[in-house]
């Protein structure tokens, strides 16, 4: 029989003697806690018996027991010396995953590492150089050299603006106060975004001009809302642990669970079979779902008086605070530009109910969704019960809905939860469920004012990146820990821009004599041309591997201790306890050396935990303020990982504030309205941002605002499906969650997804002749991408429909291979694929048109074709993939 | 020896090492290609027992399952045999439809038991953690939280009578095969 990828091997256990280091998982938001029990190959290993090993347990273990397996284990090298790792959720944690659940991505974390003779082996170890267009090693010094002189020459001849910066939002505080410290308070370029965005903007406007925090909510208030509604993700999908500790709890008392996604996973089978409901809204449609249930509940005078009474902006403190001062802030254009704001609940109120397109029938008609159903969804989330007690209603959005009508989406749901009661009650918040974990703080302020892109109305908007880099703007790419091009919308377009600017033109190093490699990298600045550097663990097709003029090697997850936060804002310290492959240095350490070469004072730091200390100021205000820790360090004479190790896997939620007696308290929840701060104000360094206990706006109080549908109705109509067209949407897999860094390399992920795959309903898969493990073509000649203009002058010209009449649209083809799944999963007339593989990117068929009121890219929204090109290997063989159903509860 | 499937029962708070004896393991050459940077052959080791009568095959109705004990008797040794109507990775038969796997989940040891899906050819979700698993592809995991596949347990017909002799994959809890 075929039995490839089932590979067994003795798990050794740990002996009692073997050393246990703290840390939290590298992936997904939820950031479960682990433990890594680390101990000497050539130490005696353990036994079955509980005295025997580290584990204290009898092998075998009992149900929910910290079980082994051949993927928990891998063997490291540790100050040069083989050790055994076994790397297990942590059994004895109360938060997070409590009891020590794990899931397929963590529970594999022991194969995420570095190990000379496993799938891991091609980490970058050395910095590489392109010499006659192949990458060859060379040494840090000459790599930072040339770094720093093209940098250098870049910022000198060409400004700040030509210098382009995309990097990772997350991969840890020290890190990314580093980089953005050299990017922000040094170069000063407002040529940088992070790795999901196309510019330096908000993931939630609406959220933001409410007063809501993203990550406000604790994960206790999931489990403890009565009705619980979730946009546009399934969190047993994408952050598992959230779903298993925290959510079906809340479903098992009694919770009833609304999700609203096109497509259906085990998550929300689970919910519909347990008393939930399933809303299956078409891409993009979902602000006429949520105005559709606002209305609903407004009609029958459901919503919380009392709270909107007590918490909403009247028309007094709607404006306050305008009127001084610039307006030169993305959040003072939106919320004074005549299309959000209103005077308060009524003015609201009057609009929502003068909208056709908010009638149940009209939103049904073009979402999808069942009336009968966005009537229960309003009943569940606001009808008052027999005893007019109010259901606990809480809100969770994430990307499949903020990525289809970015302002739009935000706005409409910030304004639903506010009238139902939630943000900020236990069980009554609304936040974003996450994707990655929270590891930014910013050494410094993007430079707003020095953008050239402008809306109209003369406000200037961060820098669109993707555009002004197929303009032909950007003379270096740092790249920074993603491999840019798949992770943006309209890939093919920058790809192409790519090829044009690096590859063709006609300076390329010859030598690796380093005044000659220095020189013509400066001549191919000044020729029109762009030199790429990239910095990452592994090489990234094609910014690596083909773009690349420098490759940084980066160590990373248990190669360094490092901070993060997680959803509910629970800082920990990852702890290091291996080696780094060859001479693999953290991002930190990388960007302080070309800083330092380059000319720029205070990156001289000999520690993570240095970076760490300095970071901490920068925190401050912000939801994950830490600066009380480091005070605490200080106090107690402990470096600041010290003493952040000293809270283990369970950490302490920011912002973190100080008794007087030196304890530390975390913050269970932002916008905690029954919290009691001390009345004699903040004492020592403490500070009490607003957010503690009122909301993130000019009085604390929440602003309801309008959402009109217009601003985006008329991208939704041009791209709706014409001819034979579906709607084209993409997301994670769970098995594919880390979009393969990782994921690739662990045989028992990568077996699952081999390839891309396409989800395709029965009914339009038989009208196109298409079966599960067919190899089809999703392409499409209608990507639309908005380039060249920056500038915007009337008030509509970013709109969708004047852009595409004054000539700023182009339209592309993209076509990708993926391996068809038929399954009645996803909506019919819906294409769903697997968002992020390098080498078939579905973000390729995504429209390239940025929110125009927020710049974000709305990822969820594209259009295609699909046609059958043959059958995959898969078909018919049994050892990769499944084809059967996920949905099922 | 067999059971009847809805007795079946793996949630126990502890038990004895289920192989301590009668235990050979043989090392198999397999191809490991379609992986992303290796093209090596990989070592699997599969753990082989003597072999265990389950059922005549004349007695497995399609959809019907036998559930057994193997390789030890106890929890954690609870199996199913089932002809699923449709071929399938180590499927024996003149159809290569019958399969046998352990019922428990290799996530954090729920039961299995009573969660096969005919038409889906899957055992699950996991009263626990809702993983699932793919009987016509060797217990791959179809959506869930496991680290490992569900253990196949390696089936012989010999006539007319359907064998038990190896079990692919570590059963959830041990640390050896």
């Amino acid at each position: 029989m075929s039995a490839e990828k089932k590979q067994i091997e003795t798990v050794p256990l740990p002996p009692k003697s073997a050393e246990i280091i703290t840390t939290a998982c590298d992936y997904c938001i939820v950031a479960c806690g682990y433990k890594v029990y680390r101990w000497p190959t050539t130490a005696k290993e353990g036994g079955p018996a509980a005295k025997d090993n580290a584990l204290g347990v009898d092998f075998p273990v009992a149900p929910l027991g910290p079980s082994v397996s051949p993927n928990k284990h891998t063997v490291v090298q540790h100050r040069g010396k083989p050790h055994h790792v076994l790397i297990l959720a942590d059994q004895d944690t109360d938060v997070v995953n409590v009891g020590g659940d794990y899931s397929a991505l963590g529970g594999t974390l022991a194969k995420k590492c570095y190990r000379e003779d496993g799938p891991t082996k091609d980490r970058l170890q050395e910095p590489l150089l392109r010499v006659n267009g192949r990458l060859t090693p060379v040494s840090w010094n000459f790599a930072l050299d040339v770094a720093a002189e093209v940098g250098l020459h870049v910022v000198m001849k060409h400004g700040a603006h030509a210098f382009g910066m995309k990097t990772f939002s997350y991969q840890y505080i020290e890190n990314t106060y580093a980089i953005t410290k050299f990017a922000f308070l040094h170069l000063q370029t407002p040529n940088f975004s992070l790795h999901d965005t196309p510019a330096d903007v908000t993931s939630t406007p609406g959220f933001r001009d409410a007063g809501f925090d993203n990550f406000a909510p604790s994960y206790e208030d999931w489990r403890d809302a009565e009705t619980l509604l979730i946009c546009g993700t399934d969190p047993y999908e994408t952050k598992n642990i959230m779903f298993t500790q925290w959510i079906m709890p809340g479903i098992q008392r009694g919770q009833k669970t609304i999700m609203m996604v096109p497509r259906k996973t085990a998550g929300v089978a689970y919910a519909e079979a347990n008393g939930g409901m399933w809303l299956d809204p078409i891409p993009g449609t979902d602000l006429l779902v949520v105005n559709a249930i606002a209305r609903i509940i407004v009609e029958n005078q459901w919503e919380d008086q009392e709270w909107i009474r007590q918490w909403v902006n009247n028309q007094w403190g709607s404006s306050s605070g305008f009127g001084q001062g610039t307006r030169n802030t993305p959040w003072q254009w939106r919320t004074t530009w005549g299309k959000f704001q209103t005077r308060g609940f009524q003015e609201w109120k009057d609009w929502l109910l003068n909208q056709p397109e908010f009638h149940l029938d009209y939103a049904s008609k073009l979402s999808g969704v069942d009336p009968k159903k966005i009537r229960t969804a309003a009943e569940w989330m606001a009808k008052p019960k027999a005893d007019g007690r109010r259901t606990k209603t809480s809100i969770m959005i994430e990307k499949g809905f903020y990525w289809s009508n970015n302002t739009g989406n935000t706005n409409a749901i910030a304004s639903l939860a506010i009238i139902v009661g939630a943000g900020g009650r236990p069980g009554q918040m609304i936040g974003r469920a996450g994707g990655h974990q929270r590891g930014m703080v910013r050494g410094g302020k993007y430079p707003r004012n020095l953008s050239p892109e402008k809306l109209p109305g003369r406000r200037r908007r961060s820098l669109d990146v993707d555009r002004y880099f197929i303009s032909g703007h950007t003379r270096l790419a740092y790249v920074i820990g993603t491999p840019w091009l798949q992770s943006s919308c309209g890939s093919y377009q920058l790809r192409d821009k790519f090829e044009e600017l690096v590859t063709r033109n006609p300076n390329q190093v010859i030598s690796t004599d380093k005044t000659k490699v220095i020189e013509t990298l400066k001549k191919r600045v000044d020729s029109g041309g762009t030199v790429v550097f990239n910095q990452d663990i592994y090489l990234v097709d094609p910014i690596g591997s083909q773009f690349a003029d420098l490759i940084f090697p980066a160590a990373t997850w248990g190669e360094e201790s490092f901070m993060r936060a997680n959803g509910e804002r629970r800082l920990r310290l990852y702890n290091k306890f291996y080696d780094p492959p060859g001479q693999a240095k953290p991002d930190w350490w990388i960007v302080a050396n070309i800083a330092e070469r380059m000319g720029f004072p205070g990156f001289d730091w000999h520690s993570s935990s240095e970076v760490a200390e300095e970071a901490a100021r920068f925190s401050r205000g912000s939801r994950k303020d830490f600066y009380m820790v480091k005070v605490a360090a200080g106090q107690e004479g402990k470096s600041l990982h010290q003493k952040m190790n000293e809270f283990g896997t369970t950490g302490i939620q920011g912002p973190v504030l100080m008794h007087d007696d030196g304890r530390l308290e975390g913050t269970k929840r932002l916008h905690d309205v029954n919290r009691v701060l001390p009345k004699t104000g903040p004492a020592g360094a403490n500070r009490f941002n607003k957010k503690l206990t009122a909301f993130n706006s000019q009085t604390g109080k929440l602003n309801l605002q309008k959402s009109p549908w217009d601003l985006f109705s008329d991208y939704w109509h041009w791209l709706s499906p014409k001819d034979d067209e579906l709607w084209f949407t993409s997301g994670r897999l769970k098995e594919r969650w880390q979009s393969g860094f990782d994921d690739k390399r662990k045989a028992i992920l990568h077996q699952r997804f081999p390839e891309n795959i396409v989800e395709i309903h029965p009914a339009d898969a038989k009208t196109r002749g298409i079966e599960s493990g067919d190899y089809v073509e999703v392409y499409s000649d209608r990507v639309p991408g908005h380039k060249t203009t920056l500038l915007g002058v009337e008030a509509k010209d970013f709109q969708f429909s004047e852009l595409l009449k004054n000539g700023h649209i182009e339209l592309t083809r993209a076509s990708v291979k993926a391996v068809a799944h038929v399954t009645p999963a996803i909506k019919q007339n819906v294409l769903y694929m697997d968002f992020l593989r390098t080498d078939q990117p579905a973000n390729a068929l995504a429209g390239r048109v940025p929110d125009w009121i927020s710049g974000n890219y709305n990822y969820k929204m594209g259009v295609a074709r699909i046609r059958k090109t043959g059958e995959s290997p898969h078909k018919h063989t049994f050892d990769f993939f499944s084809f059967a159903r996920r949905d099922l509860a | 020896m067999t059971q009847n499937f809805q007795n079946a029962s793996c949630m126990v708070s502890r038990r004895e090492f289920l192989f301590a004896s009668a235990l050979t393991v043989s090392t198999v050459m397999l191809p490991f290609s379609g992986f992303a940077t290796s093209n090596q052959q990989a070592m699997a080791k599969v753990g082989t027992y003597p072999r265990r009568f389950i059922a005549r095959l004349e007695d497995l109705k399609e959809h019907q399952p036998i559930v057994f004990e193997f390789p030890d008797s106890g929890p954690y040794a609870s199996n199913i045999l089932v002809k699923l109507g449709r071929p399938a990775g180590g499927g024996i038969g003149s159809d290569q439809d019958i399969v046998a796997f352990n019922l428990t989940c290799t996530h954090r040891g729920g039961s299995l038991a009573a969660t096969y899906k005919p038409e889906n050819a899957s055992l699950g979700p996991c009263p626990l953690h809702l993983s699932s698993f793919d009987m016509t592809r060797h217990g791959i995991m179809i959506t869930g939280m496991a680290t490992e596949s569900l253990p196949q347990i390696l089936l012989d017909l010999e006539d007319g009578n359907i064998f038990a002799g190896g079990v692919l994959g570590l059963i959830y809890g041990h640390h050896i095969e």
